[in-house]
């Protein structure tokens, strides 16, 4: 942690702080009539001998990388909640991180959700807008952070990397738990377009572990050195047709809680699209997870992802990507203190159209520790340390060792307000 | 749980209650004492526990009405489970900076009460014995208990496990634990039938087979938002 605060970027971080400050006082007097104004901000001091990042044009699994320690900018963010007509609930998260992103302030969620009174067991909800799967066990907090380390799964961190929803959710719930069963369940499925870019990021890079989300309307890097950033999440590459996914949920008491998706966003890999200057996307996987809280003090979550992204017609043959991940987590709080430990495992290859080069490889696992103190509802301090150890041969291609060991701590301090 | 009710001034309490003795013979009556036991012999704390006569109880025996609340507190109910007698009104003020919307669908008794925060609601009167379960349609992770019983005799277990009541009328009761954690092979709830006879305590006791059900509310953290 020697060059903790050798760091740069302290201007952008008086500034944040002073916008920061400046919501606070502004949000103050709404705090008490309304349903959830969120703000918040996270400023770290990071050590790590991680390697270039996808923020930066790089292949680092973690988001810092040497070149990027010290006193840096995690996030200001900024949510609201609001309700009209009694059961049209919208939230929209507003977010601005201190990297070279486009846009100084943008958004990772607008939607709305009816969600009508229930009259019996049986309750629909709809939600409408840009919004995330119900796929992540771990990011529950508003502005969808993980509730138990800085930097998610590596599932989680692509997830927020690659996906958003731009469509329409319905959910049918039934709420067991109000006719006295210990079982609560939830079907649900979705149709959305605009998102046939997910997958890109996955296949030039493999997995990763951060906690940078991509916004909905800048573009968000890449990890081909030397290239323009020009993936954007909402993109209308290609044909745009509609994708969908379907999602099963099940929760026993507070202390189980299942869930699974299967995701295809029916992209047309080979609809080549000039305006975007690149291929769709054919995106599809399989995700289940599971949560056990068995007392106040243990949570354990494990997530299992599997899918695959193809693109780039040859020959009417298809690039194909093949990627899977699953983590286990164990996570203990005390009070306002809490503890936590992961362990992931990944693989990303590539299966390429007969005669092609040898496709690219990603392989690697990951353990995270993470420690949380809250001091009062204003204000924590965390501490996370992560060790990514990866093998990935696109990395010979720009002179770099095929492996890599990297290592991150991130000590940050966390304000809510 | 506060409760809400308006006594009579002393000087006329004492008057009526004079007035009742000379008008009205004493009951023939008992102290009762219920105990709730585990598997091990230790007390388990915090279970409902009613007593309901199974004969038809004097006027006299029958409370006036009464008011208690069940608030709401960084997104739990407050006391999460209220016994209460038939007729009695319960307030739902909210204490969160949040807006809550709690609803119940139970068939004792089904009420809405839209968004809001403070106190914004009159009471609603739970006249209909039963188990209502209420929820908030924003939080689902918001579960509250009430259960609404036509008996006057009702409590829950102390920290050692027992629940007295004094001066209960003799006859036959059938006794009632309940709690929603509770996992006997009958279920959430468990009865015994008991006799009180004039001027002699009576007691019974309930040993739970297994233990409760833990208690696990997102592990503490109520930050959690509905993803």
């Amino acid at each position: 942690m020697g060059r903790l605060l050798s760091g740069r970027g302290q201007a952008p971080l008086l500034a944040c702080a002073l916008l920061l400050a400046a919501l606070a006082a502004l949000l103050q007097p709404l705090r008490a009539a309304a349903d959830g104004i969120e703000a918040g901000a996270d400023v770290l001091a990071v050590s790590s001998n991680g390697t270039t990042s996808f923020l930066n044009n790089g292949l680092g699994a973690v988001r810092f990388d040497s070149d990027h320690q010290g006193l840096q900018l995690d996030n200001v963010r900024l949510g609201y909640r609001g309700t009209a007509a009694e059961i049209v609930h919208f939230t929209v998260e507003a977010v601005s991180y201190g990297d070279r992103d486009a846009n100084p302030i943008d958004l990772t969620e607008a939607f709305a959700e009816i969600r009508p009174f229930p009259h019996g067991p049986w309750r629909s909800r709809l939600k409408i807008g840009a919004f995330y799967a119900p796929i992540s066990l771990e990011n529950r907090l508003p502005g969808w952070r993980s509730a138990y380390s800085l930097s998610p799964s590596a599932i989680n961190t692509w997830v927020g990397e690659e996906l958003r929803t731009f469509g329409a959710e319905y959910d049918l719930d039934w709420l067991g738990r109000q006719r006295g069963h210990d079982w609560e369940l939830s079907l649900g499925g979705s149709v959305y377009g605009w998102n046939e870019s997910a997958g890109e990021l996955m296949s030039e890079r493999g997995w990763a572990i951060h906690d940078r989300q991509s916004t909905l309307f800048a573009k968000f890097g890449t990890a081909e050195p030397g290239a323009i950033a020009d993936e954007r999440l909402l993109t209308d590459a290609g044909a745009n047709r509609a994708g969908y996914y379907v999602d099963g949920a099940a929760k026993y008491l507070d202390a189980l809680e299942l869930r699974a998706l299967h995701y295809d966003n029916r992209a047309n890999p080979g609809a080549y699209s000039e305006e975007a200057n690149n291929y769709p996307w054919q995106t599809q996987f399989n995700s289940a997870g599971v949560r056990w809280t068995p007392s106040t003090h243990w949570t354990l979550i494990s997530q299992w992802l599997h899918g695959s992204t193809c693109s780039d017609a040859e020959d009417e043959e298809y690039y194909c990507w093949s990627f899977e991940s699953e983590f286990l987590l164990l996570s203990w709080q005390l009070g306002p203190t809490r503890l936590s430990g992961r362990y992931e495992r990944f693989d990303m290859h590539q299966s390429v159209p007969s005669g092609a080069p040898d496709g690219y490889r990603d392989q690697g696992h990951a353990w995270t520790f993470a420690c949380e103190r809250a001091f009062n509802r204003y204000l924590s301090v965390a501490l996370e340390f992560i060790q990514a150890d990866t093998s990935l041969n696109e990395r010979l291609e720009f002179g770099l060792p095929q492996g890599a060991t990297e290592r991150e701590l991130e000590l940050a301090l966390r304000l809510h307000l | 749980m506060r409760i809400l009710y308006q006594r009579p001034p002393g000087c006329l309490r004492r008057m009526l209650a004079a007035a009742l003795l000379v008008a009205c013979p004493r009951l023939p009556a008992a102290d009762l004492e219920i105990s709730v036991l585990d598997s091990t012999g230790h007390g388990v704390a915090g279970i409902v526990l009613i007593a309901e006569p199974q004969f038809e109880l004097p006027a006299s025996k029958h409370p006036a009405a009464r008011t208690v609340i069940m608030d709401q507190r960084q997104k739990q109910f407050v006391p999460n489970i209220l016994i209460i007698q038939t007729g009695t009104g319960i307030e739902f003020p909210n204490s969160d900076q949040i807006e809550h919307q709690v609803y119940s669908f139970s068939p004792a008794k089904p009420f809405q009460l839209s968004l809001y925060a403070g106190h914004k609601y009159p009471p609603i009167v739970f006249d209909k014995a039963g188990l209502v379960v209420v929820g908030c349609n924003i939080h689902d992770q918001m579960i509250g208990y009430i259960y609404v019983t036509d008996s006057p005799y009702f409590g829950r277990s102390d920290a050692s496990g027992s629940w007295s009541q004094h001066d209960v009328p003799a006859g036959s009761y059938r006794i009632t634990a309940w709690h929603p954690r509770l996992q006997e092979p009958a279920g959430a709830s468990v009865q015994i039938p008991l006799t009180v006879t004039d001027g002699s305590p009576a007691s019974a006791a309930f040993k739970l087979a297994k233990p409760l059900r833990p208690s696990s509310e997102h592990g503490g953290d109520q930050r959690w938002v509905d993803y």
